[in-house]
């Protein structure tokens, strides 16, 4: 191991060392606010260091990735879980979850996601998700308190299991098919030469199956709302802006370097325009806000595939882009959402009616990102539908985009109708419990990552499109 | 051996081997007493390893062998006897008939590690056998980001387990 090594591969040792720390620490003092802040402080460290330049592309021994992509998307993931750690502060103890256990896991799903990021073979590609994927298994039941919370473990870790199986099983044919797991050799075998060879459809196939369940893609879309609905709001902020962000980055990993992605066409088609019918028109029928967003996370996930599935028209930075967009939205949603409900909302619509009279901030908050996720301009939301219909159309996806935009549109009104519940007239009860600091402070900078790339957007796709084809 | 008209013995033991691994696990799967399904998984990852040795990778044979029905099982083992506290009434010397598959599995396996061991059969000599330095090179070095990722899983996955183990406040 050199020294070039020990450098790229430090982010993902200090998080590594980081979990360790909190369990130890833990051990010892059983203080919640130390084992936090050790965990904020190693994950905002480890995005300090991965904001600088790397002195390799590629470890020499060890075959991690420092790229550009990577490393943007693992600067996000870091910042993201350091977010989600201060969110968490306050709404565990708002229900009673103790223990180190929980900062150390946020942790450990950091680290399998950063893994997954700096991936150059498929086995750490695989390993990195799953790690990532434990980690959520233990979080999302993670509030022993709760009569519903083993129910909710249970819902995502069996589907989620299956999906592992279809993953590896379609890493292990492309790898009979290429001979090789490097992700650069493995993913260009197969569908290069004229005939498509069918153990690689079938490899790829798999693939497909075992990320649609990760991004909730409909069919695959049935653990979403459970999940959603009975995980702690910061766990389901993680969930939804860093597991889903992550999967997606798989794709990103993947697919550019196929030479011929378009055999995957029908596939994806279909996935993304299920996806956006499912989510839209389920999202209208549901009554609880929670639910509401798990539905619209699987629409939003469509038009992510309508993105990746117009590559070449610029459809990868459009997809990239609106997975960093969709997870600031999901941590503002999410976090507005665990401070309105530490201060006991429930978790109906008919809860959230004139709360944002007697919670002004954390209402707020949570308008600005169904404001977002609605596409209204001048939100990082906006800029992101906007990129993916752009592509969409310059690469021929007419129909698809077409749909996409309809349902769109037909999504302004389940987001809308909460805003309008939120503002409406209703006596709110006064209420004299504020949000804590850390709160206000991930509140701020994700509401202002809303707004501002929204606003300025130019600096973020530049550089997306120095990173992706 | 590949352009033979006439498959040679290494071939049918292979068959005959996927044949006996395949079905020790689907009679692992429905097998209601769990001692018994450890038996035949058991004899599954047996021949599992003879098929390894065949594939000229005796280490993974060993390691199979070792790791999997040694240790693994065996824990197992451990793992069941302990819980397995009510059933007094079928622990008694089991009758004929049950034994009489898991004799049958493990007699074709004996059968062909003497087939193999009697030099009928002898695993292809590949170009530059796997030794256990190169085995150690590939998986500590090439391949060594991947065990410490899996060293973190297994590590959560106890936390996890004894987390979410607790006794859960109604």
């Amino acid at each position: 191991m050199t020294t070039v090594d020990l450098w790229i591969a430090l982010p993902l040792m200090l998080l590594a060392v980081g979990a360790l720390l909190t369990l130890l620490v833990g051990a010892v003092t059983r203080n919640e606010t130390v084992t936090t802040a050790i965990g904020v402080t190693v994950t905002l460290g480890a995005a300090c260091w991965l904001l600088q330049t790397p002195p390799a592309a590629v470890a020499p021994t060890l075959g991690l990735s420092a790229a550009g992509l990577p490393r943007l998307f693992s600067v996000f993931f870091t910042l993201l879980a350091a977010g989600v750690l201060c969110l968490s502060t306050g709404y565990n103890r708002g229900r009673d979850i103790h223990g180190e256990e929980y900062p150390a896991t946020v942790l450990f799903a950091t680290f399998g996601m950063l893994a997954l990021a700096s991936a150059t073979n498929l086995m750490t590609l695989f390993l990195g998700l799953e790690a990532m994927s434990f980690g959520f298994y233990i979080l999302v039941a993670i509030d022993l308190k709760r009569a519903t919370s083993g129910e909710t473990g249970l819902k995502y870790l069996l589907p989620g299991a299956l999906s592992t199986a279809f993953l590896a099983f379609g890493i292990a044919l492309l790898y009979c098919v290429s001979g090789t797991l490097s992700i650069q050799g493995a993913v260009q075998f197969g569908l290069a030469d004229g005939r498509p060879d069918p153990v690689a459809l079938a490899g790829w196939g798999c693939l497909l199956v075992g990320v649609a369940f990760k991004l909730s893609l409909a069919p695959a879309h049935l653990w979403t709302p459970d999940v959603y609905q009975g995980a702690p709001a910061p766990v389901v902020a993680f969930l939804s802006g860093g597991s889903k962000a992550a999967a997606i980055l798989l794709l990103l990993l993947l697919l550019p370097r196929a030479v011929d992605a378009s055999l995957l066409r029908a596939p994806l088609w279909g996935l993304a325009l299920l996806s956006m019918l499912v989510g839209n028109l389920a999202a209208l029928l549901q009554n609880r806000v929670r639910r509401m967003m798990a539905y619209s996370s699987i629409a939003q996930m469509g038009y992510v595939v309508v993105a990746l599935l117009s590559g070449t028209g610029g459809g990868y930075q459009a997809a990239a882009f609106y997975a960093m967009a969709y997870g600031v939205i999901s941590l503002a949603a999410f976090g507005a959402i665990s401070v309105l409900e530490r201060q006991g909302c429930g978790e109906t619509l008919d809860d959230y009616r004139g709360l944002g009279h007697s919670r002004p901030f954390a209402s707020g908050v949570l308008a600005l990102a169904l404001f977002a996720l609605a596409g209204i301009p001048p939100t990082v939301g906006f800029t992101g539908k906007f990129l993916i219909f752009t592509a969409a159309v310059r690469s021929g996806e007419i129909t698809l985009a077409v749909c996409g935009i309809l349902l769109a549109a037909i999504s302004v009104y389940y987001y809308l109708r909460v805003v309008i519940a939120l503002y409406g007239k209703h006596p709110g009860t006064a209420d004299s419990s504020r949000p804590t600091l850390p709160e206000y402070l991930v509140l701020i900078v994700a509401s202002a990552a809303i707004i501002l790339p929204g606003l300025w957007p130019n600096e973020l796709i530049l550089l997306l499109s120095h990173l992706l084809p | 051996m590949y352009g033979d008209c006439y498959p040679d013995m290494e071939t049918y033991l292979f068959y005959i081997l996927a044949a006996v691994a395949v079905i020790g696990t689907i009679l692992a799967i429905t097998e209601k007493h769990p001692v018994h399904a450890i038996v035949y998984l058991v004899s599954s990852f047996f021949s599992l390893a003879t098929i390894f040795f065949l594939l000229a990778a005796p280490l993974i044979a060993m390691f199979e062998v070792i790791i999997y029905a040694g240790a693994v099982m065996v824990l197992f083992m451990f793992v069941i006897m302990m819980l397995d506290l009510g059933r007094t009434d079928e622990a008694g010397r089991p009758v004929l008939k049950q034994w009489l598959l898991p004799i049958l599995l493990g007699g074709i396996i004996l059968a062909s590690i003497g087939v193999i061991a009697a030099g009928y059969a002898s695993a292809p000599s590949a170009p530059g056998a796997i030794t256990v330095r190169d085995f150690a090179l590939t998986l500590f070095r090439k391949y060594g980001v991947a065990v410490e990722i899996i060293s973190m899983q297994l590590l959560f996955a106890v936390v996890g387990a004894l987390y979410l183990g607790r006794r859960r406040t109604p």
